[in-house]
């Protein structure tokens, strides 16, 4: 697998996504030229958002401040665990007519990551259908790169 | 705005003695409105409403004006939902246009958020003009979609004035088709699924737009009066679900070929009690059989009827709660309906 080392972290606030961050921290200091890029895709505003008056730069000014807060958090726990802060990078992004997950996958393909991490938390068949898994869909779609999942 | 009208005259056609201000209204529809019996059996002054935003007060016999057209309501849609009986609906009056004499239903703007219980999962539903309104331009001479245009109101709100579909509720022709299930699946079903197909295309068409029709069931199909084919109608409802947008939607889809198949929809305790299927076909159910989300519905139809083919079937257990396999998309959907009908027929 090519660039293995080039790590994309995609975290999303959650228990579970600490949980990925953690065992990245874990494993990633071993990594000889190990380079972590810490995600953070949010989704679109509900469709009841602008008939309330929402403006979409009010929204995004909320979620990446909220998103900024989380990539702080896991860039903490990456180098308090020896990773260099140049090893680093980040990045925050709405993901516009597409699914959380189809962002991910643009992000792996456009930075050549051969390595996706993400959280997954354990939800129902009926739940999968109606609201998605992240962690399946880049499980389902991984091709030339790996996925960790962590659990 | 509500034109509060200013008593001049009496009407002789109006029952009891009501003083009506015809000015209120332009000289060139009066012998229209007058005559017309919504009017006539009126005992109140018609009002003129060009901004239609209090749409509760906007009744029978009233003229809604928009994009130019004077259009007298005469009645309401009705609909029924989660077991509650018809209810008219008021924000989607029933009008006749008082120059050309053209029939059409008018959707008037009604914002309304709530969430539905699927199972234990909570989906919240938003009532959105926007995005019928979308869908409504995009489908534009599209067969397989109720027809019609959006306009601004006096004070901007986005009305929808929409044809009258020619046709009858797929629920209410499917129940006329054949004495009994046998012959309807061996006589009528080959081209209720062909008919089916198109439409779903028609959703796959949105989906590939971005958009979704969002309130997918079997009486939001009608059946064209002339020639038989689907025609969807209502698209005002949308979902907040960002890692399955479309999901709704493949799960209506579900519930209508559900539907299609069995000439009903089974749940347990119907079939325990139906004499034709009793505890000999109760017996035989368990978990995996019945719906993916709320376990309500039988979509192991085999167990029920079983010449229903192992094509056809395997469909239907993609929406059950024993799948390990979920549609993504409403083209996986209609490829393996595509593939089955032609199969078989």
């Amino acid at each position: 697998m090519r660039n293995w080392q080039k790590i994309l972290l995609a975290i999303d606030g959650s228990e579970t996504s600490e949980r990925a961050v953690r065992y990245v921290s874990k494993i990633a200091p071993l990594i000889e030229n190990v380079e972590i890029c810490i995600l953070n895709v949010y989704p679109e505003p509900p469709p009841d958002y602008y008939s309330q008056g929402g403006r979409l730069d009010t929204y995004k000014i909320m979620r990446e401040e909220r998103a900024e807060k989380m990539l702080t958090d896991a860039a903490a726990i990456l180098t308090n665990a020896g990773i260099a802060e140049d090893c680093l990078s980040r990045r925050i992004s709405m993901a516009e007519g597409r699914t959380i997950s189809q962002v991910v996958l643009e992000v792996q393909a456009e930075g050549d990551y051969g390595t996706v991490v993400t959280g997954k938390r354990g939800v129902s068949k009926a739940e999968e259908f109606l609201f998605g898994s992240i962690s399946n869909a880049l499980a389902r779609h991984s091709k030339r790169f790996t996925s960790w999942i962590v659990g | 705005m509500l034109w509060p009208g200013t008593a001049k005259d009496l009407h002789p056609g109006l029952s009891g003695n009501v003083m009506v201000d015809w000015s209120i209204f332009p000289e060139h529809i009066l012998p229209e409105l007058k005559n017309h019996v919504a009017v006539r059996s009126m005992r109140r002054q018609p009002k003129l409403c060009a901004d239609t935003s209090d749409f509760v007060n906007i009744d029978y016999g009233d003229i809604i004006h928009v994009d130019g057209r004077y259009l007298l309501v005469v009645g309401y849609t009705r609909e029924g939902r989660f077991g509650v009986e018809e209810q008219p609906k008021q924000w989607v009056p029933r009008v006749y246009d008082l120059e050309t004499g053209e029939r059409n239903i008018v959707k008037l703007v009604f914002h309304e958020t709530y969430t539905i219980k699927l199972g234990g999962l909570k989906v919240t539903c938003y009532r959105s003009p926007e995005k019928e309104a979308q869908v409504i331009e995009l489908a534009r001479g599209n067969a397989s979609f109720m027809q019609g245009y959006a306009a601004l109101d006096e004070v901007g709100n986005l009305v929808r004035i929409l044809e009258v579909v020619n046709g009858k509720r797929l629920d209410k022709v499917i129940y006329t088709l054949g004495e009994n299930h046998l012959e309807y699946y061996e006589k009528c079903l080959p081209d209720v699924l062909r008919r089916f197909l198109v439409a779903v295309r028609a959703i796959a068409m949105l989906h590939s737009h971005g958009l979704k029709h969002g309130d997918i069931r079997r009486d939001h199909i009608f059946v064209d009066r002339e020639d038989g084919h689907f025609c969807w109608i209502d698209f005002d409802y949308d979902f907040y679900l960002p890692e399955r947008p479309y999901a709704m939607d493949l799960f209506g889809l579900g519930n209508v070929l559900l539907f299609l198949l069995g000439k009903q929809a089974f749940r347990p305790n119907a079939v325990l009690k139906d004499p034709e299927f009793g505890e000999k076909v109760f017996a035989r159910l368990n978990e995996n059989d019945l719906a993916l989300i709320g376990q309500d519905r039988i979509f192991n139809l085999q167990k029920i009827y079983p010449y229903i083919p192992d094509a056809l079937n395997d469909i239907l257990l993609h929406f059950s709660y024993g799948t390990e396999v979920m549609y993504d998309t409403v083209d996986e959907f209609h490829d393996d309906l595509h593939r089955a009908v032609e199969q078989i027929w």
